[in-house]
């Protein structure tokens, strides 16, 4: 019965080495597999991933211009006894390529054991074309272009921003350059003329008074005095008073209108010379400030 | 002219005299204890005149307070002071219901509003709510506590004063409620001639003696004998400011320079219609003052400033320029009396 034993104990060793082997050989014959490399036409990089490759490491052979398929090893992984690499590939003329011719051990050793890893480099041109295709015909682009555009918009821009602010400055400048090419004389002289005829809405007999009163203060030189003060000045002063008192009969006192003569009031100023004011020396009626 | 033919008012002459007379006598009077300061006693004299109410804005030391407590004397009225702080409440002016506990029932208790002349001092140191309350008050000339509304007494004149120094821990007065004023006068220092008279009547007021102490006499104390108007003469004033002649001239002269306000080209808001009724009736007062009874451009000049100015706002532009609203105003009043050019927009905008 011992020596059965010992004859049963040996055959379930030598079964386990059986199965052990048997194991390394599937595995063997698996990492033998080679995936089917991926096409690709000409000029385009076409990469495989984890491919296992048996033997010592391996790297790109070197080449040159006349090379028709550039191999890059990009990454390469210890895998058991084999390796494993990521490798792309770019096909440069078109046909049908074994990389294997593309690379070399780094110990120098044989790479003929390597499976055969076939590629097939396509063209997008027909046979005997070199030169690449005539772009495709299509719409013509907008006239000139994105700079022209840019321009264009630009100039719009500006001549709305001028026709905005020009005018208006324009107007307005007009409008001040007419009141100040009016001297206060100009201003008067229709006021005066419509007063004296009878003509003049209240709103205007009040401009007409602020105007004589205006008139007054600039000719005796009271322009900078604050205007009660100016008035009360001239209602004292010798030359300026008459008027200053009869307009205040006329147009502020209780049934003054009857008091006085508009006519003989109003008509120095009838026909003032424009620059009327612009004679009078300011010098000569210093004293009154 | 047909706008020249406008039937006389009548003008009652003996009290326009009587009104006349009342005015020196209550000038006299605060001459006696106030050294110049003669255009803030016009200016308290128009506000009391008119029912409009006073602001007085000036440094501390211009005898503000001491002008308004005259005042209340020279003229019997009633006089309150309220010296407005940040932790004023508005119960601690208009007055509150406290409960009795006698009766156990409410009682109210009425504030110092109810006064004929109230002094509110440095105004902008309470609260808005409290600020409000008051010019609630202005407004309407009634203050509701609890449930029951009471009207104040008339005449009712609010006299407030702002330091326009000290800014810190202060409340500006929107222009809303600046508006109720009918006036804001600026307060200058004296000249020299007055304040050595200030300096002489100060040195001469000596010591008051009281039981077995003494107190150092202030101006406060000058004020002798009874008043020198009474109530019925105010409210006489009163009635001829309302007869004084307004021309159909003038109040376009009031139209127009009101509106100039809103149209210039350095001032944000211009005046309310408010500003051409408080210019009217200014005037009106003033021209009684000054022994008329018919207003002139003269007055509307001279009150421009106090009815005008707290009612303008300056746009930034201005500011930015450095102009002040006094600036404004008085480049408007020269353009407005054509001894100058009308400021533009060209003029004024910078490209």
């Amino acid at each position: 019965m011992r020596w059965v034993e010992g004859a049963s104990r040996t055959s379930v060793c030598g079964l386990c080495a059986v199965a052990s082997w048997c194991a390394i050989v599937a595995a063997s014959a698996r990492a033998a597999e080679v995936p089917k490399l991926p096409r690709s036409t000409v000029g385009l990089p076409a990469r495989v991933e984890q491919l296992v490759l048996q033997g010592t490491e391996l790297e790109a052979a070197p080449w040159d211009d006349a090379t028709p398929v550039v191999v890059r090893i990009e990454a390469v992984y210890p895998h058991g006894t084999a390796m494993r690499y990521d490798i792309s590939y770019q096909g440069l003329e078109p046909g049908e390529y074994d990389l294997r011719a593309y690379l070399r051990r780094k110990d120098g050793s044989t790479t003929d054991d390597l499976p055969a890893l076939e590629v097939k480099i396509e063209t997008l041109l027909p046979p005997g074309q070199i030169r690449p295709n005539d772009l495709a015909s299509g719409p013509l682009p907008r006239l000139g272009g994105y700079r022209l555009l840019l321009a264009a918009a630009g100039i719009v821009w500006l001549a709305v921003l001028i026709w905005l602010l020009y005018p208006r400055r324009k107007r307005a400048g007009e409008t001040s350059g007419a009141e100040a090419s009016l001297s206060l004389a100009d201003r008067l002289r229709p006021l005066v003329a419509d007063a004296t005829a009878g003509r003049l809405p209240p709103e205007k007999l009040a401009e007409l008074e602020r105007a004589l009163v205006g008139y007054w203060r600039r000719r005796l030189g009271m322009d900078d005095l604050p205007p009660a003060v100016a008035l009360e000045k001239l209602r004292s002063h010798p030359e300026a008073s008459p008027l200053v008192r009869q307009l205040e009969t006329w147009l502020h006192r209780p049934a003054g209108a009857g008091e006085v003569d508009i006519n003989a009031l109003l008509s120095p100023y009838r026909d003032l010379p424009a620059d009327e004011l612009d004679r009078v020396p300011v010098a000569a009626e210093a004293h009154s400030r | 002219m047909a706008t020249l033919e406008r039937p006389a008012p009548r003008l009652p002459n003996d009290a326009a005299a009587r009104t006349i007379r009342f005015v020196e006598a209550v000038r006299d009077r605060i001459a006696t204890v106030v050294v110049g300061q003669d255009i803030v006693v016009e200016r308290l004299l128009i506000s009391l005149f008119t029912g409009g109410h006073l602001l007085l804005q000036g440094v501390p030391g211009l005898a503000k307070t001491l002008l308004v407590a005259t005042l209340s004397k020279t003229i019997d009225l009633s006089f309150a002071r309220i010296q407005f702080t940040i932790d004023l409440l508005p119960s601690d002016i208009l007055g509150s219901e406290i409960l009795d506990q006698r009766t156990n029932d409410f009682r109210t208790v009425k504030g110092p509003v109810f006064t004929n002349l109230l002094l509110a001092d440095e105004i902008n140191r309470a609260a808005p709510k409290v600020q409000s309350a008051l010019l609630e008050a202005m407004q309407e000339r009634k203050v509701t506590i609890g449930k029951e509304s009471f009207r104040l007494p008339a005449p009712f004149l609010v006299i407030a004063t702002q330091n326009p120094v000290e800014q810190s821990g202060t409340f500006e007065l929107p222009e809303a409620q600046l508006d109720r004023f009918l006036l804001c006068n600026r307060l200058d220092y004296p000249d020299a001639v007055e304040e050595r008279e200030v300096l002489k009547r100060n040195m001469a007021l000596g010591v008051q003696r009281e039981e077995r102490g003494a107190i150092v006499k202030t101006e406060f104390d000058v004020l002798e004998g009874g008043p020198v108007g009474s109530s019925e003469e105010l409210v006489e004033a009163m009635e001829v400011v309302h007869q004084v002649h307004v021309s159909d001239t003038f109040v376009e002269h009031v139209v127009e320079l009101v509106k100039r306000t809103r149209s210039h080209p350095r001032i944000e808001l211009g005046c309310s219609p408010r500003a051409g009724i408080a210019l009217v009736k200014a005037s009106r007062a003033r021209a009684l003052i000054h022994g008329r009874d018919y207003v002139v451009p003269e007055d509307l000049y001279a009150l421009a400033e106090d009815v005008m100015l707290h009612r303008m706002r300056l746009n930034y532009e201005a500011l930015a320029d450095g102009y002040t609203g006094a600036d404004v105003l008085r480049q408007l009043l020269d353009e407005f009396g054509f001894t100058r050019n009308p400021t533009t927009r060209a003029s004024h905008i910078r490209i």
